[in-house]
C-alpha cells in the first residue's frame, strides 16, 4: 500500500522556502479563480464539463453560448511574469543567472582546454550561444541603441578565436598574435566604454544591454587570453 | 468539431474535483453564517426569489460539470433528509478534499505498480477517503458521545409552552430556542421569534400523547404540503393556525346553505357516472328479443341518468352532503348534485385526500354503488374560506374518542411576495425535518460495520461486545450513544469540541503501532473540521477564539470570548442559539460518503447527444457515400 509504504524509494522532504512561496502563490491564484468563477455562476453563467486547454481551468459558458476561461482572459497569466521578453524584471534576473552560470563552469573549462585541443572547438563554441539565449539582451541587441557593433565584436572575436583554435598546438605566428592583440584591445575599449555608459545609465533596458555587452566582452577576452597561452 | 480529450487515469482528476468544489464553496460562502447575505434569483418570467438556503442556491446554478452536479445532488439528498446544513456540507467537503490532496501528494511514493505520480496520488487519496469513511461509521459516534454531548443538553419534547425568556439568567433549553436559531440563519432576524412560536404552536396541536415525538413530527413532515396554505400579499405576522384542514380547491357546486351538524362527506376517487363508453367503442342499439320498440341514443342516455340518480339517492339516504372527488365529474353529476343539495369539490390532490382520510378515519371509494357507512366521514363543518385572492374549502373534523386524540390544525403562511412565501414555507418544512432528525432514534444507517450503534438503539444494552474487538484502553459507556433531543450551542462549538476529541483520540492511537493509520485519519478530520468555525468567525472581526469551560451538568454553557484589544472579558452564556447534535453527525457522515464517492471516480467519459453532432455525423456519412 502506498500509504504504509516503502520509504526507501522516496523520502518526502518539506518544501524549501522558495517552493513554499510558489505553492502559496498558486493557492492564492486558485482561490482567486474560484471566487471569480463563483461570481460568474451566480450571474447565470453555466459551468461546463470541459477544461481550458491552455491552463486547465474549468470553462464557463454565458447566455450567448460563448465559452469563457476565467484565468486566461481575466487574471494575468501565471507564467507571464517569468517571460523575459514581457517582463524587464525577469530579463534582469535571467542576466544575473547567466553571469553566475558563466563564472562557475569557466574554471572547469580551462583545464579541459589544456587537456584536449580537439574538444577546444566545442568549448569555444559554448560562449557564443549564451548571449543569444538571453532574450532581453537579444531584444536590446536588435534596437539601434548602444553601438550596433555589439554582436560583431564578439563574433569576430570568437571566430578569430575559433580560427587559430585548430593550429593551437603549433607555435603561433606573430601575425596571428598581432591579430589577437588587436582584438583584445578592441574588446577592452568596448568594455571600458560600456562600463562608463553603465555608470551613467538611467534606463533599465539600457543597463541590461550594457551588462550583456560587458559579459560578452569578458568572455571574448577570456577566450583570447586562453588562445594566447 | 472539437474533440474532448479524455484525461489519462488519475491525471488532473484531483485538481478538477478540487476546483469544482472550490467554486461551489465560493458561491455559498457569502451566504454562510448568521450574518451571511441572501441571494436574489430572477427568473426569465420576471419572478423574483430571495433565498439564503444553500440547497436552493446550489440547485439554481447552471452546472454541466459532472463533479459539480454530483456534489449538488449529494447536498440535495442530505438536505431533504435533515433539512439543514447544506452550506456547512460544502465547506467541510472542500476542506476535507484539500487536506486529502495535500496528504496524498506528501505521502505518495512512485512505486512500481503505478505508472505516474499522479496515479499514485489518486490511489492514496482514494484509500484515505475510504479509511475516513470507515472511521466515521465506526468510531465517530462514540467520540461525539464522549467528547461533545457532555457539553450540550437535552431538550424535552413537552416544553412547547415554555417561553424562552430574554433574561440571561435562565437559559432554558427548549424547542423554541432551537427553532429560533434555525429561523435566524434561514430567514433572518426579523421574524425568527414569530416563526418559531408559530411552529411550536402547530406542533403542540399535533402532539400525540402516547406516541414518540418522532411520530407526530413524521406525520407533520409528510403531510406538510397539504397542511399549509400560502397566501401572498399580507405581512408575515398575519400567518396563523386554523383548525381542521384547508382543501386547496373551490366548490364546483354551490356550497351548503344550511350549516347543520354533523356534515357527512365521502371521498371519491373515481367518477360517479360510470363510463360505459370510451372512445373507439361501438354502441349497438337495436331490437332485443321480443321488444318491438325502437331504441335510440336518447333511451340510452336517460337510462344512464336514472342509474346516476339512483346513486345520488343512495348517498342521500346515508346523509352525505359533501363529495370530495379526486377526478373531474361530468356535467350530469354536477347538475344532479346541485339538485340534491350536495356540494361537490373536484380535482382534490392526492395528499390532501390522504390526509383527510387519515384524520377522518375513512377510506376513499371508487365505485359509489358499493358505498357503506365506513366510507362516510363526519365533519363539524364544511364551508368556503377566502384566503387572499382565492377561495378554498375549509373542513373541520368532529372529535371522536376512538380515533386520534389530537386537534388537527392547518397553517396559513402569509408573506408580501411569492418568493418570500416559498422561502418561509421551505424554512418551516426544513425546520420540522430538522426536529424530526433530532428526535428520531437513529436508524442503522451505519450499516454492518457499526455494531455499537445498532446495539445502543435496540435498547439500553452495553456495547461491550463490539468494544472487546477494539483496543482495551477505550472506556465503556453505560448510556446509549445518542440521546434523542440532544442539542448544543451553535456557532461552531460542535466542530471545535469534536476537533479536540479527535486530536486526543489521535494521540492515544499513535501509542499503539497498528492503529497508526487511525491517528492520521483522525488528525485529518480534526483539521478539516476547523474550517467551519474559521469561516463563521472570519466575518466577525472583533471576536477571536472561543474558550470553552468544562462540561456543566444542567446544560448551561458559558463561553469566554477574547476580544482583540480588550482585556479578557468574560461573556457568560453568550446567546449563540442551539443546534442539533444528531443533525451534525448525519452531516459529517454524508460529507465523508460524498468524498469517498467523488474520489472513487477513475475517468470521466463525455457523451454528447446534441443535434449538431448528429447532423455532422450524417453529413459525413453522405459524403462518404458520394
Amino acid at each position: 500500500m502506498a500509504l504504509n509504504g516503502d520509504e526507501e524509494d522516496f523520502k518526502w522532504e518539506p518544501p524549501t522556502e522558495a517552493e513554499m512561496k510558489v505553492i502559496q502563490a498558486r493557492r492564492e491564484r486558485q482561490d482567486k479563480i474560484s471566487k471569480l468563477m463563483g461570481d460568474y455562476l451566480l450571474k447565470g453563467y453555466k459551468m461546463l464539463g470541459e477544461a481550458c486547454e491552455v491552463c486547465g481551468t474549468i470553462l464557463l459558458q454565458d447566455k450567448q453560448q460563448k465559452n469563457y476561461c476565467v484565468s486566461c482572459q481575466e487574471l494575468d497569466s501565471d507564467i507571464d511574469k517569468d517571460n523575459p521578453a514581457l517582463n524587464a524584471q525577469a530579463a534582469l534576473s535571467q542576466v544575473r543567472e547567466r553571469q553566475l552560470a558563466a563564472q562557475s563552469p569557466a574554471p572547469s573549462q580551462a583545464p579541459e582546454l589544456n587537456d584536449s585541443p580537439s574538444s577546444s572547438q566545442e568549448n569555444m563554441s559554448v560562449p557564443q550561444p549564451r548571449p543569444e539565449h538571453c532574450e532581453g539582451a537579444a531584444a536590446g541587441g536588435r534596437t539601434p541603441l548602444p553601438p550596433p557593433a555589439v554582436p560583431p565584436p564578439s563574433t569576430p572575436a570568437s571566430t578569430a578565436a575559433l580560427a587559430p583554435a585548430r593550429p593551437s598546438v603549433t607555435p603561433q605566428s606573430s601575425a596571428q598574435r598581432l591579430v589577437l592583440q588587436e582584438a583584445e584591445e578592441a574588446v577592452l575599449t568596448k568594455l571600458r566604454w560600456a562600463t562608463n555608459q553603465l555608470q551613467s545609465s538611467a534606463s533599465l533596458e539600457a543597463s541590461i544591454q550594457l551588462c550583456s555587452l560587458i559579459n560578452s566582452c569578458a568572455n571574448s577576452l577570456r577566450s583570447l587570453k586562453e588562445l594566447t597561452q | 468539431m472539437k474533440k474532448d480529450k479524455m484525461p489519462p487515469l488519475g491525471h488532473l482528476h484531483m485538481e478538477h474535483v478540487l476546483q469544482a468544489v472550490g467554486v461551489l464553496e465560493a458561491v455559498i460562502l457569502r451566504s454562510f453564517g448568521p450574518e451571511g447575505g441572501q441571494v436574489l434569483f430572477t427568473r426569465d418570467t420576471g419572478q423574483v426569489l430571495l433565498s439564503r438556503s444553500g440547497t436552493r442556491i446550489l440547485t439554481a446554478l447552471h452546472l454541466e460539470h459532472p463533479f459539480a452536479r454530483m456534489v449538488v445532488e449529494c447536498v440535495w439528498k442530505h438536505s431533504s433528509a435533515t433539512g439543514d446544513g447544506s452550506k456547512t456540507f460544502i465547506l467541510l467537503l472542500a476542506s476535507l478534499l484539500r487536506l486529502i490532496h495535500a496528504a496524498a501528494s506528501k505521502g505518495s511514493n512512485v512505486s512500481h505498480s503505478y505508472s505516474s505520480t499522479k496515479a499514485a496520488e489518486a490511489a492514496t487519496a482514494r484509500h484515505l477517503a475510504d479509511k475516513l469513511l470507515a472511521f466515521g461509521l465506526k468510531e465517530l459516534d462514540e467520540l461525539i458521545a464522549t467528547g461533545v454531548v457532555p457539553y450540550g443538553g437535552c431538550i424535552s419534547w413537552e416544553d412547547f409552552t415554555v417561553e424562552a425568556q430574554t433574561s440571561s439568567l435562565t437559559n432554558n433549553l427548549c424547542v423554541q430556542k432551537l427553532l429560533r436559531s434555525f429561523f435566524h440563519t434561514r430567514c433572518g432576524y426579523t421574524h425568527c421569534d414569530f416563526s418559531s412560536h408559530l411552529t411550536c404552536e402547530l406542533l403542540s396541536h399535533w402532539n400525540f400523547k402516547n406516541q414518540l415525538p418522532s411520530f407526530s413530527l413524521q406525520l407533520v413532515s409528510d403531510y406538510f404540503p397539504a397542511l399549509h396554505t400560502p397566501v401572498s400579499g399580507f405581512p408575515v405576522r398575519s400567518s396563523r393556525l386554523i383548525e381542521g384542514q384547508v382543501i386547496h380547491r373551490d366548490f364546483a357546486t354551490p356550497p351548503l346553505k344550511t350549516d347543520h351538524q354533523p356534515v357527512k362527506a365521502v371521498v371519491l376517487t373515481g367518477s360517479l357516472q360510470p363510463t360505459l363508453l370510451s372512445t373507439g367503442d361501438v354502441l349497438e342499439l337495436g331490437y332485443r328479443g321480443r321488444m318491438k320498440e325502437e331504441r335510440s341514443i336518447l333511451h340510452f342516455s336517460s337510462w344512464m341518468e336514472s342509474s346516476l340518480q339512483g346513486v345520488i339517492a343512495k348517498l342521500q339516504t346515508l346523509g352525505v352532503c359533501v363529495l370530495l372527488s379526486a377526478v373531474k365529474q361530468s356535467a350530469a353529476v354536477l347538475a344532479l348534485a346541485t339538485q340534491a343539495e350536495m356540494c361537490l369539490v373536484e380535482c382534490v390532490s392526492e395528499d390532501e385526500l390522504s390526509l383527510f382520510s387519515q384524520l377522518s378515519g375513512t377510506t376513499p371509494i371508487w365505485d359509489c354503488s358499493m358505498i357503506e357507512s365506513e366510507h362516510v366521514a363526519t365533519l363539524a363543518f364544511c364551508r368556503p374560506i377566502q384566503l387572499g385572492a382565492h377561495r378554498y374549502v375549509h373542513v373541520a373534523f368532529q372529535d371522536s374518542e376512538d380515533r386520534i386524540t389530537i386537534k388537527p390544525c392547518s397553517l396559513i403562511i402569509c408573506a408580501p411576495g411569492e418568493g418570500q412565501i416559498e422561502q418561509y414555507a421551505c424554512a418551516l418544512q426544513d425546520a420540522i425535518r430538522m426536529l424530526l432528525r433530532t428526535w428520531e432514534p437513529m436508524l442503522a444507517a451505519a450499516t454492518t460495520t457499526s455494531k455499537s450503534t445498532l446495539q445502543s438503539h435496540k435498547g439500553a444494552s452495553l456495547h461491550t461486545d463490539s468494544l472487546t474487538e477494539q483496543t482495551p484502553y477505550r472506556s465503556i459507556a453505560i448510556q446509549p450513544i445518542q440521546k434523542p433531543g440532544c442539542v448544543l450551542s451553535a456557532g461552531g462549538l460542535f466542530e471545535l469540541l469534536l476537533h479536540y476529541a479527535l486530536l486526543q483520540h489521535g494521540h492515544s492511537c499513535s501509542v499503539s503501532p497498528d492503529l497508526n493509520i487511525d491517528a492520521s485519519v483522525s488528525q485529518l478530520l480534526a483539521n478539516a473540521l476547523l474550517s467551519v468555525p474559521q469561516k463563521i468567525y472570519s466575518h466577525k472581526n472583533t471576536i477571536s477564539p472561543i474558550q470553552v469551560e468544562g462540561p456543566l451538568g444542567d446544560g448551561k454553557l458559558s463561553l469566554h470570548c477574547c476580544r482583540e484589544g480588550d482585556k479578557l472579558s468574560k461573556v457568560s452564556e453568550l446567546d449563540l442559539g442551539l443546534e442539533s447534535v444528531s443533525c451534525k453527525y448525519q452531516l459529517l457522515l454524508a460529507v465523508l460518503q460524498c468524498v469517498a464517492s467523488l474520489l472513487k471516480v477513475d475517468a470521466v467519459l463525455p457523451t454528447h447527444t446534441d443535434q449538431e453532432q448528429i447532423k455532422c455525423h450524417e453529413n459525413k456519412g453522405i459524403k462518404m457515400l458520394l
